[in-house]
Parts: C-alpha cells; sequence; structure tokens
C-alpha cells in the first residue's frame, strides 16, 4: 500500500481541508467521463481507487498530524474486502452505471454504514427520493461522525429548500389572503374611531 | 392522468392565461377532429402542460385563431391550430385515457369505463400502430403496476416507478429527442412529474381507497387504516412533502437547464406556483374538495 499522503499529493500531517481540496481535485482529474472511450480509462481507473482508499483512510483515521504515525501499518487499511467493493461500487455511481453498482451492493452480506450510504445514493441516481434520504440517514444515524454522509444528507435538505425558495421569489404565497385584509380593515377602522373618525360607518 | 398539473391563474398575465387556453382548446379540438367528438370528453389538464413544454422547446410560435367552440357557444375562443405538438399531445391524451378508463373497467365493471372504450376502441386501434413502441413500453408498465398493487408494494418509490416511467416515455417526443442533452432532460422532467402526480393521487385517494378496501401504497408503508388515519397523515405528510418537493425540484432545476424562451412564463407559473400549490391544498387534510377544478 502506499503512502496516502503521496497518492494525494499533500504534505504529511496536512488538515483536513486541504486532504479534501486536494482529493475533489485528484477525483475531477481521473473521473471516469474524462476518460470515455480512451485506452488509459483502465489506468484512471486504477488511479481513482487508490485515490479513494487514500482518502477513505486519512478521513477515517483522522488527518492532521495524529494520522502520520499509524499509516505505516500494511495491513491497517485493508480491513477486509469490503472497502475494495466499496470503491468499485463508487467508481459505478459516478461512472453512472447505476444497474452494476446496485447489483453489487445487492450481493453484499454486511450491511454497514457505508453500504446504507452508497445505497442511498444509487436510489437518488435512480429518482427514489424516499429510500434515498432514508438509507442516507440510517448512515448518518449508524455513524454520526462521518462527514461525508452528513453533508450528503444536507445536501437533500437544501434541494428540498432551494425549490421552496425560489418559489416563493416568485410571489408564492406572497401578498395579503382575505384574512389579513380583514384585519387590517378592523384595526383602521379601531384606530379611526379612536381618533374621533370613522373608517367603517356600520362598525 | 389527474389534472393535478395546473397554472395558478391569479399570477398569469392575461395573455398567458388566453395562451393556455388556446392550447386546452386546441387538443380538444384536434381530438374531435381526428376522433369523433365524443373523444373530447377525456381531455385533461396535464397533456396542455406537456403541448406548452414541447412548443416552448421547439421555439416554435404557436398559430392561433379564433373560433367557437361547442362548450363556449356564445363567444369566440383563441384556439391553437395547425401544430404537430398539439396534435402529439392530444394523441397522448387519448392513449392515457384509454388506459384509465380499461383500469377502472377491470376495477370496478361501471358502464360507464365500458363505454368508454367501446367508444375509444377504434380510436386506440390507429394510435396503437402509429406509436407501437410507446404503446408497448407504456402496456408493459401498467402490467408491473397492476404486479405490484397485487402484491401489496410497500414503498411509494416502487410503486411510483411504473407510472413516472410512463409519463418519461410521454415526455419523449421523438422530433425533440435528436438532441441527446435535450432528451435527458426531457426524461428528468417526465420520470418526476410522473412520480409526482402518482404520489399526490395516493395521497389524496387514501381514505376513499380504505374504505373500499382497494389497494394505496401508503396504507401498506405507514400502517394506515380507519382508526389511525389523522395521526397517520401528520407522520406522512412530512416525508410525502419531501419527496413531492423533491420531484418538483428536479424539474424545475430541468426546465431551467432547457432555457425555454416561448411562454416560459406559463411554464415557470405551473412548475413553481400551480404545482406547489395543488400540492399544498392536498396536504393539508380536510381542506376545501374544490381545488380541483380551477381553470
Amino acid at each position: 500500500m502506499k503512502n496516502p499522503y503521496e497518492v494525494l499529493g499533500v504534505r504529511e500531517g496536512a488538515s483536513e481541508e486541504e486532504i479534501k481540496k486536494a482529493y475533489r481535485e485528484l477525483v475531477k482529474k481521473y473521473h471516469p467521463d474524462q476518460y470515455r472511450d480512451n485506452p488509459l480509462s483502465k489506468l484512471a481507473e486504477e488511479k481513482l481507487r487508490e485515490i479513494n482508499e487514500a482518502y477513505d483512510y486519512l478521513m477515517k483515521n483522522g488527518s492532521g498530524g495524529s494520522g502520520k504515525n499509524t499509516y505505516g501499518g500494511s495491513s491497517n487499511w485493508n480491513s477486509g474486502n469490503d472497502s475494495g467493493i466499496f470503491n468499485q461500487v463508487r467508481i459505478n455511481i459516478n461512472s453512472g452505471n447505476i444497474a452494476v453498482a446496485e447489483e453489487m451492493l445487492n450481493r453484499m452480506p454486511n450491511r454497514t454504514a457505508e453500504w446504507y450510504f452508497l445505497k442511498g445514493l444509487v436510489f437518488l441516481r435512480k429518482g427514489w427520493y424516499d429510500e434515498a434520504y432514508s438509507h442516507i440517514q440510517t448512515a448518518v444515524n449508524m455513524e454520526p461522525g462521518n462527514f461525508e454522509y452528513r453533508s450528503t444528507l444536507n445536501k437533500l435538505n437544501n434541494s428540498y429548500r432551494n425549490y421552496r425558495t425560489d418559489a416563493y421569489g416568485r410571489g408564492y404565497n406572497q401578498g395579503p389572503d382575505l384574512c389579513s385584509i380583514c384585519q387590517c380593515l378592523w384595526c383602521s377602522d379601531c384606530c379611526c374611531e379612536c381618533m374621533g373618525g370613522d373608517l367603517i360607518s356600520c362598525c | 392522468m389527474f389534472g393535478y398539473v395546473l397554472p395558478e391563474k391569479p399570477e398569469l398575465k392575461i395573455r398567458e392565461y388566453e395562451t393556455f387556453r388556446a392550447f386546452y382548446c386546441g387538443i380538444c379540438k384536434s381530438m374531435g377532429r381526428r376522433y369523433g367528438q365524443l373523444s373530447r370528453l377525456t381531455l385533461n389538464y396535464d397533456t396542455v402542460f406537456l403541448a406548452i413544454l414541447l412548443s416552448s422547446l421547439a421555439d416554435e410560435i404557436p398559430e392561433m385563431k379564433r373560433e367557437r367552440c361547442i362548450a363556449h357557444p356564445m363567444k369566440k375562443k383563441y384556439i391553437v391550430t395547425k401544430s404537430d405538438i398539439v396534435d402529439y399531445a392530444s394523441d397522448i391524451n387519448l392513449i392515457l385515457a384509454y388506459y384509465k378508463l380499461r383500469d377502472n373497467w377491470k376495477d370496478e365493471h361501471n358502464f360507464l369505463s365500458g363505454g368508454g372504450i367501446l367508444l375509444l376502441k377504434s380510436a386506440h386501434e390507429k394510435l396503437k400502430k402509429k406509436y407501437s413502441k410507446k404503446c408497448a413500453i407504456i402496456e408493459e408498465k401498467l402490467r408491473e403496476l397492476t404486479e405490484l398493487e397485487t402484491s401489496k408494494c410497500n414503498s411509494m418509490d416502487k410503486a411510483a416507478e411504473p407510472f413516472a416511467k410512463i409519463m418519461e416515455e410521454v415526455f419523449c417526443f421523438d422530433p425533440l429527442c435528436v438532441d441527446k442533452e435535450r432528451e435527458k432532460l426531457l426524461r428528468v422532467i417526465g420520470y418526476n412529474l410522473g412520480k409526482w402526480i402518482y404520489i399526490l393521487d395516493a395521497y389524496d385517494d387514501i381514505e376513499d381507497d380504505i374504505g373500499n378496501n382497494s389497494y394505496n401504497v401508503f396504507i401498506y408503508q405507514f400502517g394506515v387504516n380507519k382508526d389511525n388515519l389523522q395521526d397517520c397523515k401528520l407522520t406522512m405528510r412530512k416525508r410525502i412533502d419531501f419527496n413531492l418537493t423533491y420531484a418538483l425540484g428536479e424539474i424545475s432545476r430541468s426546465c431551467k437547464q432547457l432555457e425555454l424562451k416561448i411562454n416560459s412564463g406559463i411554464i415557470e407559473n405551473i412548475v413553481y406556483l400551480g404545482m406547489l400549490r395543488k400540492m399544498e391544498h392536498i396536504l393539508k387534510a380536510g381542506s376545501c374538495k374544490k381545488v380541483e377544478k380551477s381553470i
């Protein structure tokens, strides 16, 4: 296993922010979409898998100095076969092979937080929002400290809010309804009466 | 088709309102002209949205004429004439109406739907030849829907899938799908619209379905019955609201990406105001029943 800091191209003990930034850039660079019909696609896939593993490792074991002492042990990150499959699932989701990713997940016996998270992503890409939300929610409940799960859940909630903000910006539910018009009239009438005048003569 | 996809009338400009009416009447007349006067009774608002969206995407300025109509014999109204898209929308209207009648007939055996099937039979045979691929997909999805119903499916996503796929197919008007990017966006709009309609309709019908012992996905997903209906509605509402709004969000985003110019005001009105209003009316339990016909 390679040094995860080297794979991501950051200095040892880099902060979480730095790692995330580097990770995002690398994923963009090696994204399968860039290598469609390209002989280098296998290589890019391999590279992306390495990057994902390194990132997962650093995120799991904490970064910012504390991680640098723990990476050395080679057996540390291969915590079973699952993480390799998860990475392949991620690659498939990113490149749009949703059916393949779903099939792979269905074959896995262990239902960990990551399993629920990835299954949620698969549902989201299929347009099954209800299942997506409850799966990602389960992942967050199982691993409340995981930044990725939580931010994805937030993104779902934001998308819900964004539409409403847009709609309200276009005048949805703006302007007075009948009730507030009556209230306004009644108040004006009271005020006028206080001052000795009258707005609505019958009351 | 259910007639949930409507504009918010008070927020329309007068000319937009006239245009919406012109499409509505155009579809109605196109059906009458080609498939006989009685077929006009199946007219539905959802297909009007389809026609306006597609014609806007085709950058087609609709050709309008002032004509009289049986329903309004005294006044001449604007009507969209000579439009392939309006003809397509009216074909779709008829296809979906036919399948809906057939479904009703299977469930209830009432004479109205039986008679309707007989009347539409010949028109449907013609349309089946014209749109053989689309009809085959629709029939397959309807079979899946029946299977899900008999197996008492307990997930709204699964239950809504066949209808969403049907609408996805309907929104792919072939001449406009040459551009693959556009096709993708139209499919997203159709899929999410179908999903939105299915879930909203299921929520709207839940009381009747419990009473008639008919299938409704929420009965199985949330364990609703006669006694806990009101409590269940409260817990369900939040989740259903999320799903419906998310689908609307996807529709609105895709509409934005299509960069529509002609009649974009009407489309925005439907997507941001009309559908949201409709949905909130239905989600508020026990609100007035009169919302369904507002135009």
